[in-house]
């Protein structure tokens, strides 16, 4: 009897257990009426130059598909990774409430990732879980356009691979994966660019200023976490109030070389 | 532990009770044991037959390693047992940053990758078969967060391989520019076929149409489903929004052309 009983108990526990293991923290969407705002400057500590990128175009086949490919790329790119205010300050940073359990609906927007003369356009932006990404070609070249989640050990999951060889090309795909996102071209292994998908509204990037702002979130303790392709990430924790404003700096001492400079 | 349980047998069997009306009352509940002992049985196979090369917990890391291959043109090709924890798959009939349909995943696992050599498991019982592809789902929480999406319908038309339809092939491989990558003449040696890197990073060359079967296999069906899907996590990407049915075919006709298949 009794160790039926254990038994029972032990099933009992065990089954629930398992398919809960299962599940994965989702993000919930509730309606919040006394948010806090967190506010701030992301700068760096030192000048940093940004580095030109040369560009070599193979020849291919046809002299002529060559110098098109020449035409459109140049012969070098401002590899434009860090833009600097007279004061240091950092744009095309991200700012992420990392961790966040609930909190207002993520909005519907679309974001469109422009091949432009053999650069993504823009570089860093912000997308939202179900809504969609737009491809687009504006080159009279192939470019693809290969979203890849970034994983730790510095490899990629591949999200979708498209191949675009028209101008004008316009293709929209779902957007299912949060997370840091970063978007390659085989074709022309210089080009990058980076998405931050995002299942909640608590992100932003700066702008040429090193500012952001993000608005209306639940009160509470957060980890806040700031990336940016040419520096080493910042972690910091934040108090957000209801109805006031937080105040939040952050400094990026360390460098790093992203991914295509590899 | 006997006191323990004497004493508090009653709060015991509530709790277990109330824990059990829980999990009858959840659905797909049913299914847990029968799921369960299918894990168990494809863990069974995939310890005899597949663990030697895509490792313990399918990251690719077996004792197998890593494989050399010379190519007939010299380059050395480095092959790479699948990390499975990815939940990437390259021969889906899905649209690209999908997973695979159940069916694709047995196609792979009945007719091995020649090429790459994993072996062909044509021999095992289908259920064995069946319970390993569910052993391997597992690995990566892709399974639980995502469902497949609709598989690619492939409908063959009798013009497909006709001398007409190759000489539109041919124009069309050169408007998709398959030759950035493949080669002008399809031998896998095209301006960027040296440039290019898979997920991990890695190194990947781009198909030789002239020399190799696909990893697939080389039906004119098989080279239809993989550009228009693209091979996730390789480079090769997907042409389903560039590409009409029709033309999908002419392009069919004439890489069998080149692989010498055709006609
Ligand atoms: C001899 C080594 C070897 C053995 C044994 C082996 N595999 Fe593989 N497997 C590979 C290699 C190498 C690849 C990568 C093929 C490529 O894409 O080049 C692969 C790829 C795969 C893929 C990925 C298919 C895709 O769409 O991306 C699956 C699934 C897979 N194997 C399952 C299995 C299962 C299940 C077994 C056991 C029944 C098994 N493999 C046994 C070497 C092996
Ligand atoms: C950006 C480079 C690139 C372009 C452009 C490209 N491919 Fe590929 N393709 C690859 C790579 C890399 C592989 C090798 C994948 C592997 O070995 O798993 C491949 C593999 C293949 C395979 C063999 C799959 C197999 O099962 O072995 C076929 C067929 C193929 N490509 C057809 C095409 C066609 C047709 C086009 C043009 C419509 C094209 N590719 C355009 C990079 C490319």
């Amino acid at each position: 009897m009794k160790k039926i009983l254990v038994f029972i108990l032990l099933v009992a526990l065990i089954i629930p257990a398992l398919s809960y293991a299962k599940r994965t923290p989702r993000y919930k969407a509730v309606e919040v009426t006394n948010g806090g705002t967190i506010k701030g400057t992301i700068k760096s500590e030192n000048r940093v130059d940004d580095p030109v990128i040369p560009i070599r175009v193979k020849p291919k086949g046809d002299p002529e598909e060559t110098r098109l490919e020449e035409d459109t790329c140049g012969s070098s790119q401002q590899a434009m990774m860090y833009v600097l205010s007279p004061d240091n300050e950092v744009k095309n940073a991200l700012v992420i409430v990392e961790g966040i359990t609930h909190g207002r609906a993520a909005p519907k927007k679309d974001i469109t990732i422009n091949n432009l003369r053999c650069r993504f356009e823009p570089l860093v932006s912000i997308a939202y879980v179900k809504s969609y990404y737009i491809i687009r070609n504006s080159d009279p070249l192939l470019h693809n356009t290969w979203l890849g989640k970034v994983l730790n050990a510095g490899a990629r999951r591949t999200i979708f691979n498209l191949a675009l060889p028209y101008r004008d090309q316009v293709i929209k795909k779902p957007n299912r994966v949060a997370g840091l996102i970063n978007v390659r071209c085989d074709i022309h292994p210089w080009m990058r660019a980076y998405v931050y998908s995002s299942r909640h509204p608590y992100a932003a990037i700066t702008d040429a200023g090193g500012n952001f702002e993000i608005r209306d979130i639940p009160p509470g303790t957060y980890k806040i976490r700031v990336w940016h392709e040419g520096f080493e990430d910042i972690i910091k924790e934040v108090k957000v109030k209801p109805d006031s404003t937080s105040d939040f700096r952050a400094v990026f001492t360390n460098t790093r070389r992203p991914f295509f400079m590899k | 532990m006997k006191k323990i349980i004497k004493g508090n047998i009653f709060i015991i069997f509530a709790l277990s009770l109330m824990v059990l009306a829980f999990a009858i009352e959840s659905p797909a509940r049913d299914d847990d044991a029968e799921y369960a002992a299918m894990i168990e049985s494809g863990r069974k196979v995939y310890e005899v037959r597949c663990l030697l090369c895509h490792g313990e917990n399918g990251d690719g890391n077996g004792l197998a390693g890593i494989i050399r291959r010379a190519e007939r043109n010299g380059r050395i090709l480095e092959i790479y047992p699948r990390d499975l924890a990815m939940g990437v798959f390259r021969f889906r009939t899905t649209p690209t940053g999908c997973l695979p349909v159940d069916q694709d995943i047995i196609d792979i696992i009945s007719n091995g990758v020649p090429r790459s050599f994993m072996p062909s498991y044509k021999h095992l019982p289908r259920e064995d078969i069946k319970a390993v592809r569910e052993y391997i789902k597992t690995f990566s929480f892709r399974w639980e967060e995502e469902e497949p999406c609709e598989p690619i319908s492939v409908n063959r038309p009798v013009w497909a391989g006709n001398p007409d339809s190759v000489r539109k092939g041919r124009k069309i491989y050169k408007e998709m520019k398959c030759g950035e990558c493949h080669g002008y003449t399809g031998k896998g040696d095209g301006p960027k076929s040296n440039d290019l890197k898979d997920d991990q990073g890695k190194q990947i060359l781009p198909f030789n149409f002239t020399t190799g079967n696909l990893k697939r296999g080389s039906s004119p069906e098989n080279v239809y489903i993989t550009f228009t899907t693209g091979l996730d996590g390789t480079g090769m990407p997907s042409y389903e929004d560039s590409l009409n049915e029709e033309d999908r075919w002419h392009l069919v006709s004439y890489t069998l052309q080149l692989m010498k298949k055709g006609e």
